[in-house]
């Protein structure tokens, strides 16, 4: 069960009452997905990105989901998300923020620079 | 220790390209019956370390000494430069996930240039193969191996998918990895370095309209470094390559090596007559 599954049942049971055609078990089988397990592994999240900011734009990401690394695009247009704010918009929580101290340096870069880390 | 000396080939843009982007490529310069032989050899040898082609007459003159190679390797080494002495192979069947990115073992974070990693490919390998990718620029970016291993996607990176007898020249350092393959195949790469010998000093092709003042020093696509670093971090590389390292400074500022259009030319430049 997600909770964007139980939106979107509730949606479709919003749309069918107002054509008149809202049954039982429509809302019944939204119960239902309230009733079932939740998964119970991690999904990671890697955004590295142009600034600190959360509206800066990813430059590069890879993402663990149900326990499994997730294929890379070959595009960065086909990125899930361009910043990381989409990211939280679309459900992910900040696990860890830039590390501040490595972004100090005038003289040398560190990494790919400002990277966040998500989770859900 | 086996030196070779040749005319340096590489003009100072294409040396200042070098330093920007880490790497060189020149595609299917090695000829056909080489590329050939040399597979023919990889086929009935499994040895990852097959240290003995650097012996082989044909294949120190048809890979190691190719023109093309050998003047580019003269223009960035200087003269008599040494030959490897050590001869990797990465031989693997497809497919296969992509590696992860990394920096090879004895990479240092330096902009002096004292030895390059060189790639040969001796047959065709195309996206699907899952060539080497590297990151340009990243030759500038400090961290280890280990720092790296969950980088994924990175916007800019370049697959070096490239018809047989390609030879790509690197910075050491520079960060890389073998992409996802996705087809059945057996992927042929030799890998080797080449050292320098002779102090650096500006022995490449002189072009008359390249001005060291105002020339393209910044890299174009994402940096991941702060704005203005990468032309600093190429600037100071192009120097100690021309023999320059003790001259460089910057002041910072909209001042060299800065890209811009300047009235003249930009402030800062440590070359400059009243700088000296």
């Amino acid at each position: 069960m997600t909770l964007s599954a139980v939106r979107q049942k509730l949606t479709d049971c919003l749309a069918a009452l107002e054509r008149g055609h809202l049954d039982r078990r429509d809302l019944q089988a939204a119960l239902d997905l309230l009733e079932q397990d939740p998964p119970r592994t991690q999904d990671i999240l890697y955004l590295q990105c142009s600034g600190s900011a959360l509206t800066s734009t990813v430059l590069g990401m890879s993402r663990v989901e149900n326990g499994e690394m997730q294929a890379e695009p070959e595009d960065p247009a086909d990125y899930p998300y361009a910043t990381v704010l989409e990211a939280v918009r679309a459900g992910w929580r900040i696990v860890q923020f830039p590390n501040l101290a490595l972004l100090m340096d005038e003289k040398r870069t560190y990494g790919l620079g400002c990277e966040f880390i998500l989770e859900r | 220790m086996l030196t070779h000396d040749c005319p340096a080939t590489l003009t100072d843009g294409e040396v200042l390209d070098f330093c920007k982007q880490g790497f060189m490529m020149f595609p299917g310069v090695v000829d056909a019956d080489v590329n050939q032989r040399t597979l023919e050899y990889l086929q009935t040898r499994a040895n990852p370390e097959p240290t003995e082609m650097v012996d082989l007459d044909w294949f120190r003159e048809g890979v190691l000494l190719q023109p093309t190679v050998a003047g580019a390797v003269r223009s960035l080494l200087g003269a008599r430069f040494a030959l490897p002495n050590l001869m990797s192979s990465h031989r693997m069947e497809t497919p296969a996930p992509a590696q992860g990115w990394h920096r090879d073992g004895g990479s240092r974070y330096t902009r002096e240039l004292h030895y390059m990693q060189v790639f040969y490919l001796p047959q065709a390998c195309t996206e699907a193969m899952g060539p080497t990718e590297v990151l340009p620029g990243s030759h500038f970016l400090f961290s280890t191996s280990p720092l790296m291993g969950h980088y994924g996607a990175i916007r800019g990176a370049v697959k070096t998918a490239a018809p047989a007898g390609s030879v790509f020249l690197t910075v050491y350092s520079i960060w890389h990895r073998r992409a996802a393959s996705r087809v059945p195949s057996v992927r042929n790469l030799l890998k080797y370095n080449y050292w320098r010998t002779a102090a650096p000093v500006r022995d490449w092709r002189r072009d008359p309209h390249f001005d060291m003042a105002t020339a393209p020093y910044h890299l174009d696509g994402p940096t991941f470094r702060p704005q203005f670093r990468d032309s600093r971090d190429a600037a100071e590389m192009f120097f100690w390559l021309c023999g320059y390292g003790d001259k460089f400074a910057t002041y910072g500022g909209q001042g060299w090596p800065m890209p811009g259009q300047f009235a003249e030319r930009p402030y800062g430049y440590p070359l400059a007559e009243e700088s000296i």
